[in-house]
């Protein structure tokens, strides 16, 4: 038999390197299912990260007010939640299709999104800020119009954006973040974005300030797959319990440095 | 499965949205164009500085290679993001080149067709430097004996030779950046894939990514059969026993 080729030594080589990473991968994955916290059946929990403050962190270690939230709802209905990473614009469909069986994604209630799945009580009332740069002259929405402005793709900023601002060039980007970036770069001039996510971008970020909030009636919702009425019930039962035991105050104070306002708990009382 | 047809080939929905799509499909169109022309340039004033001959030329030569293996190592997507996010802090550059908006495009454009440019002009110039030493070394010699200096026996005699290796190869590149100018959707530009998944956001209906992917199909696959075609002469040649012949 001929002797081994340096190609084919490289190859094999890369082969045996890629069966190791993949081993080591899988390796990972099972720790993370058998690790945790609460026990119980596993509940998938679908939510784009990075949206901070609501969701952030690494892979196996994702963190955020809608993570512990979550995290906390499961454990009062005796299951683990699991997160996963995905894409905001599907993440309806997605869970429609059961990727996963419940999605916690700073995700407004809405009548559209109604249609492709069912959604829990309300468990936060957002506003939507207008974002700009420190020390410059737009103080509202409405001196926005005719400007280049950033929004997050798929999201009420960007349905706002596109509403309140006809004569702007609105340009929606992946991540949150990124529309922030743009922001400090100078290549837009104002970003429309839940009012949360604008604080945080003011504390950690700089450079940047609110300029203006926009009370929009937004009411966050977990959403499941429509006709999955047991899930739903179980998961309005533990937020109303997190809500009553004051679980709920902590993460909130935690994530928002506020009090919750009382309407939440009213709302999320509401459809009893 | 009727799920599956519905979320992905709703033809009524491409139908609807048809034009929209369309008109987004011809930004990639014009993103590849322009980065086609200036990559071509690039690529092959990069390929000529990285033959340069003799010592004192080793700084650009090791310079050109550099960059060559630099953007050629980095994914096209972090230039990207590299270039979209970092240039305009850079203050000593005047605003309107830092943020440009010619020629009516606005300034996601520029980066997109700046960062590809980088990227490919790096690809390119290797696809021309394969075709220039794929000309027998014999060749240069021959020129050189002859009185020909560096530049003159390239010109007029490696060159007109390298030309008939280089084409396949090149439209393979070329069919990497029509399909890589949708990598553009990242910093917001409105090309085809940023607006499909606009719809799928609205409509919950994926069947606009399917309508953007037949319309590179639909103008790839032509490509791919001229590089058949392209690489079938070159082996007739070579069948014919005239290794190189002057197209």
């Amino acid at each position: 038999m001929k002797s081994k080729s340096p190609l084919t030594a490289l190859l094999a080589a890369l082969a045996a390197l890629g069966v190791a990473i993949f081993a080591a991968g899988c390796g990972g994955g099972n720790d993370e299912t058998s690790g945790g916290g609460g026990g119980g059946e596993v509940l998938t929990v679908g939510s784009d990260i990075p949206y901070p403050p609501f969701e952030q962190g690494k892979p196996g270690n994702y963190t955020g007010f809608d993570i512990e939230l979550m995290e906390a709802i499961a454990e009062k209905i005796g299951r683990t939640a699991e997160f996963q990473d995905t894409s905001f614009e599907t993440i309806f469909r997605d869970v429609a299709q059961g990727k996963f069986d419940a999605v916690i994604s700073a995700a407004t209630i809405t009548e559209e999104r109604e249609k492709a799945v069912d959604f829990s009580n309300p468990y936060y009332l957002s506003e939507q800020a207008v974002l700009v740069k420190e020390g410059g002259s737009i103080e509202s929405l409405e001196e926005l119009d005719g400007k280049t402005v950033g929004v997050q793709q798929g999201t009420t900023g960007q349905e706002l954006a596109k509403e309140k601002l006809p004569n702007s060039e609105i340009r929606p980007f992946p991540e949150g973040p990124d529309a922030v970036n743009a922001l400090k770069a100078g290549t837009v001039e104002g970003v429309v974005i839940d009012a949360p996510v604008a604080a945080n971008a003011v504390e950690k970020s700089g450079g940047v300030e609110i300029a203006e909030k926009v009370p929009t009636e937004e009411e966050y919702g977990i959403a499941v797959a429509q006709g999955e009425t047991e899930l739903l019930d179980e998961i309005n039962q533990g937020l109303k319990e997190v809500e009553d035991d004051g679980t709920y105050k902590t993460i909130y104070e935690k994530w928002f440095k506020l009090a919750p306002p009382q309407a939440i708990f009213s709302a999320s009382h509401a459809a009893e | 499965m009727s799920e599956f047809f519905h979320q992905y080939f709703d033809f009524n929905y491409m139908g609807e949205h048809f034009w929209e799509v369309l008109e987004a499909f011809l930004q990639n169109v014009l993103i590849f164009t322009v980065v086609a022309v200036l990559a071509l340039i690039w690529g092959l004033v990069l390929a000529l500085l990285r033959q340069l001959p003799g010592k004192k030329f080793l700084p650009i030569r090791f310079l050109t290679i550099a960059y060559i293996d630099l953007f050629r190592a980095i994914p096209i997507l972090i230039v990207i993001l590299l270039i979209s996010g970092g240039v305009p802090f850079l203050e000593f550059i005047p605003k309107e080149i830092r943020i440009p908006h010619w020629l009516g495009k606005p300034d996601p454009f520029w980066y997109g067709v700046v960062a590809l440019m980088l990227v490919y002009g790096a690809f390119t110039a290797e696809v021309y430097r394969a075709g220039i030493e794929g000309v027998p070394g014999g060749q240069m010699e021959a020129a050189r004996s002859l009185g020909m200096s560096h530049w003159q026996a390239m010109r007029n005699v490696v060159v007109p030779q390298a030309v008939t290796l280089i084409p396949a190869p090149m439209l393979n590149e070329l069919i990497s950046l029509l399909k890589d100018s949708t990598l553009v959707s990242v910093i917001a530009f409105g090309e085809s894939v940023l607006i499909s998944r606009e719809l799928l956001a609205q409509s919950f209906n994926s069947s606009a990514l399917t309508l953007t992917a037949i319309f590179f199909i639909l103008i790839i696959l032509p490509m791919a059969r001229i590089v058949d075609k392209l690489i079938a002469r070159n082996q007739g040649r070579i069948a014919r026993g005239s290794h190189m012949e002057v197209a």
